[in-house]
């Protein structure tokens, strides 16, 4: 089984939502392929929920609006362990066209008999509008927040059991 | 809202995209009109004007997240017209193989991840299960066929396109790559698991039928016209052919036009309710120019598929009607066969002995000011209609989308279903669900490529003449 699957989602041409496919650029090359996958993906269909099944963890890194996270400073970085007590399918969105993290790993639970460890990396943005650019506030932070995701992962790859 | 009540669904959900719909009351609480609204803008014509026209397939890609290569295909075509060159067969073959990959994808998409949840589970589901994850508890073995069906389609993509979302690889001209002997035997290997996932999942649909007689006879069932591109010998196509015209009794009515005279015989029509605008055969006038696109009008135009499988499968959805078949509900049937055709084609293609030519590319530089490209797109005809000046700039540009030709039809369907299970000035999820589930059956891509940020509620308010709401029921 595979070590590490890193998801970035998100969409580049809605400015700081695509942050998240700017982290997956970073993070490419920074870690031995054999243990680390990454992904970029406009959003989660249910056919994720294959490939996370191949992998011991799951890091779902997303850009979010001030409004949905608990620090409305752009450019915050919130980590969140997704256990297997937090989902109930019953709780689900009625799937229009993309899925929730939860989604996907209730789907690999359900098909796959499988639950990776699994983490949801939320980064605050502040423009959501049509555009490539991310605002400024968010490419002054953008170094840091690499840094710490990159350590995240490298904690996790050097942690041993599960890895 | 001035008499009378209004029922409000807004957003409307398992569709690609945001709209909402309104039922509007008379005074007896009987529904008297509806509205399918596209409550989006995305203006890409406009973004296009001044961009080098060489850029155009992979902007144009990006109009969709769900069906980029119908995009890259059509947009590939009109800029084929502006070289004025003849591709070569390898990469006319090519081009056409990955159509087939993101019909196969878009379609698995569709039916199992979209409306499988009404087909399994009922229209009067409990809405809290009526999505993937009650397919995938009721019948995992379905869910577990929809991923891998998608996983085929998007794997050729991949295989073909180098990446799985907004691949660069149709180029005008032909290709940008030929495909490698690896790649062909890859994709192969994989149609035998993906041939028996259509023909079961086929099977199934057809053992339901029986169980919704009532959403067939009401479900968009009523006389429209047709249109598809088909081939020479009036046969399926996705990639090049003529335009075909049946009425709703089968017949005839418009023959070998050409899809790059588009203009000639469909008009549109902008309404001050929605951003979509609605097409319309222009010698019948509008609205009685309607007609409908996709694979029910595909299946409706075309003699034959030119499969084995597909064919016999033809045969019997043919029979299902002695006119034309009428009812949307079977945009679900037709899209299984088209599934299973394009599976079978895939095979033929990819063993035909000059798949693995390296020549498969034109280079020219524009020697047209205009070009028409039109390719069927998994939803129905895609048209792109570029004006460029002497530098190469696109100076003008028209995009008609299956969507928007789709759209009186969408209109009609849900009145015909509001007018049938609506009834009172309490709403049911079941009577809910029927509204939003016929308008699943076109598949409507109404956002494409747009990330949706924050969750999608389904809003729908019943309100008194006077403005009281009578009933609410937000469902997330």
């Amino acid at each position: 089984m595979n070590s590490i699957l890193i998801v970035a989602y998100g969409n580049p041409l809605r400015s700081d939502d695509g942050v998240a496919w700017r982290v997956a650029e970073a993070l490419e090359g920074k870690f031995p392929p054999q243990h680390v996958e990454i992904l970029a993906l406009h959003q989660l269909a249910p056919e994720l929920a294959d490939t996370a099944s191949l992998f011991h963890s799951v890091f779902f890194v997303d850009a979010a609006p001030p409004g949905q996270t608990t620090d409305s400073t752009a450019g915050q970085l919130q980590i969140k362990e997704i256990r297997t007590q937090d989902i109930d399918p019953n709780q689900m969105t009625r799937f229009s066209h993309a899925l929730t993290p939860r989604g996907v790993l209730a789907l690999t639970q359900a098909l796959y008999h499988s639950f990776p460890q699994a983490f949801s990396i939320t980064i605050t943005g502040q423009h959501f509008d049509h555009g490539e650019s991310l605002s400024p506030s968010i490419v002054a932070a953008l170094p840091d927040l690499i840094a710490r995701i990159e350590q995240r992962i490298q904690e996790s790859l050097s942690s041993g059991t599960r890895i | 809202m001035k008499q009378g009540n209004t029922i409000v669904i807004d957003p409307v959900t398992r569709i690609e995209g945001h709209s909402k719909i309104t039922l509007h009351l008379n005074h007896d609480g009987r529904v008297e009109e509806a509205r399918f609204h596209v409550t989006q803008f995305r203006g890409f014509e406009k973004l296009a004007e001044g961009r080098p026209f060489y850029e155009m397939p992979s902007l144009m890609a990006r109009i969709c997240g769900i069906c980029p290569v119908s995009h890259l295909i059509a947009s590939a075509k009109a800029c084929d017209s502006l070289l004025a060159v003849k591709i070569p067969p390898t990469a006319d073959k090519l081009r056409r193989i990955f159509g087939l990959a993101q019909v196969t994808q878009s379609h698995a998409l569709s039916l199992f991840h979209l409306s499988s949840p009404d087909l399994l589970l009922g229209m009067d589901a409990d809405p809290a299960k009526s999505n993937i994850f009650g397919v995938a508890e009721k019948n995992p073995a379905l869910a577990l066929d929809g991923i891998r069906l998608r996983q085929f389609g998007q794997k050729i993509i991949e295989q073909l396109g180098g990446k799985r979302i907004h691949p660069a690889w149709i180029v005008p001209g032909g290709v940008s790559e030929p495909l490698t002997e690896a790649n062909r035997d890859a994709i192969l290997w994989a149609i035998p698991d993906a041939l028996a996932i259509a023909e079961r999942t086929l099977e199934w649909f057809k053992s339901t039928m029986e169980g919704f007689r009532e959403e067939i006879s009401t479900f968009g069932n009523f006389p429209t016209m047709f249109m598809g591109i088909v081939k020479k010998d009036n046969g399926l196509t996705f990639y090049d052919g003529k335009l075909r015209i049946v009425d709703a009794s089968g017949h005839v009515v418009a023959d070998d036009l050409d899809p790059t005279q588009y203009y000639d015989y469909i008009g549109e029509k902008v309404e001050p309710w929605s951003y979509l605008k609605s097409s319309y055969y222009k010698p019948k006038g509008f609205p009685d120019g309607i007609y409908r696109v996709g694979p029910l009008a595909r299946l409706n135009v075309a003699d034959r598929c030119g499969t084995p499988r597909a064919d016999q499968e033809l045969a019997e959805f043919h029979e299902l009607q002695r006119t034309a078949v009428l009812s949307s509900f079977h945009y679900h049937h037709a899209r299984l066969i088209e599934i299973l055709y394009c599976i079978e084609r895939l095979e033929q293609l990819l063993n035909d002995p000059e798949i693995l030519s390296k020549h498969v590319r034109a280079v020219a530089r524009p020697n047209a000011l205009e070009g028409v490209g039109a390719a069927e797109a998994p939803r129905g005809t895609l048209f792109h209609h570029y004006k460029i000046d002497e530098q190469g700039l696109i100076r003008w540009v028209n995009l008609i989308i299956a969507t928007g030709q789709n759209n009186l039809a969408m209109n009609r369907s849900v009145l015909q279903v509001a007018k049938h299970f609506v009834q009172g000035k309490r709403l049911t999820p079941g009577m809910l669900n029927r509204v939003e589930a016929v308008i699943r059956c076109y598949d409507p891509c109404l956002s494409c490529s747009t990330h949706a940020s924050g969750q999608m509620d389904l809003q729908i308010q019943l309100v008194s003449a006077s403005g009281e709401i009578l009933d609410e029921v937000v469902r997330r």
